[in-house]
């Protein structure tokens, strides 16, 4: 008995926002799951050494400020970039999974470490970093879009 | 490290070997690619700061 021809399609279009999803979970990982194993590694390597080098060099991990909200907002979407690695980190630097500088207990406390941080002489090398490997991530999304689709050739 | 001309190295490397392989198939025009925009990246980067305080 043969298949409808939309179940292909669909298990298609599936199989891509799959790798799509596990490309933000874990960064290199939507490649390996399509088949570009060495693609997925170098891409993971270098996205995490960029985000473990930056987290090195006291790197921002940034708070959305209504004073600011589109540029801070910005730089919250750049941090969810390298996935769920984001608010694991958050949880031991500020004691919390928080992205906003109101609400909640700790709130003092969080934009006081959030100033502190912001203070190291190390923090502007460290914010670029990993903002670059969110980004770069989000980036690879839309390539494994392609891949999953058949628009990328084998390299 | 606290080296502008260090950091500024190694960002433009990582940049550099990120679109190399997101954007060039072969090995060779990756290559080519990657240095290319390494030597722009850091030479444009000395040519502007220059340019600021020269």
């Amino acid at each position: 008995m043969t298949e409808p021809e939309g179940n292909g399609a669909d298990r298609g279009v599936r199989r891509t926002l799959l790798s799509v999803f596990l490309g933000w979970l874990v960064p290199g990982l939507g490649h390996v799951f399509l088949g570009r194993v060495r693609r997925g590694v170098f891409f993971g390597l270098l996205l995490w050494a960029s985000f473990g080098f930056g987290l090195a060099h006291d790197a921002r991990l940034s708070l959305r400020d209504d004073k600011q909200p589109l540029l801070t907002g910005l730089q919250v979407v750049a941090n969810l970039g390298m996935g769920p690695i984001d608010p694991i980190v958050r949880l031991f630097v500020y004691g919390e999974v928080t992205y906003s500088m109101k609400g909640g207990d700790k709130a003092v406390q969080r934009v006081e470490t959030f100033r502190a941080r912001e203070r190291s002489p190390l923090s502007i090398y460290g914010t670029a970093y990993v903002w670059t490997a969110g980004l770069m991530n989000l980036l690879l999304l839309f390539d494994l879009w392609d891949i999953g689709r058949g628009r990328r050739g084998d390299a | 490290m606290r080296s502008h001309l260090f950091h500024m190295l190694i960002f433009a490397g990582l940049l550099s070997a990120y679109f190399a392989v997101l954007l060039r198939d072969e090995k060779r025009e990756r290559i080519r690619f990657g240095l290319f925009l390494w030597g722009g990246l850091v030479g444009g980067a000395l040519v502007l700061a220059f340019l600021m305080a020269p």
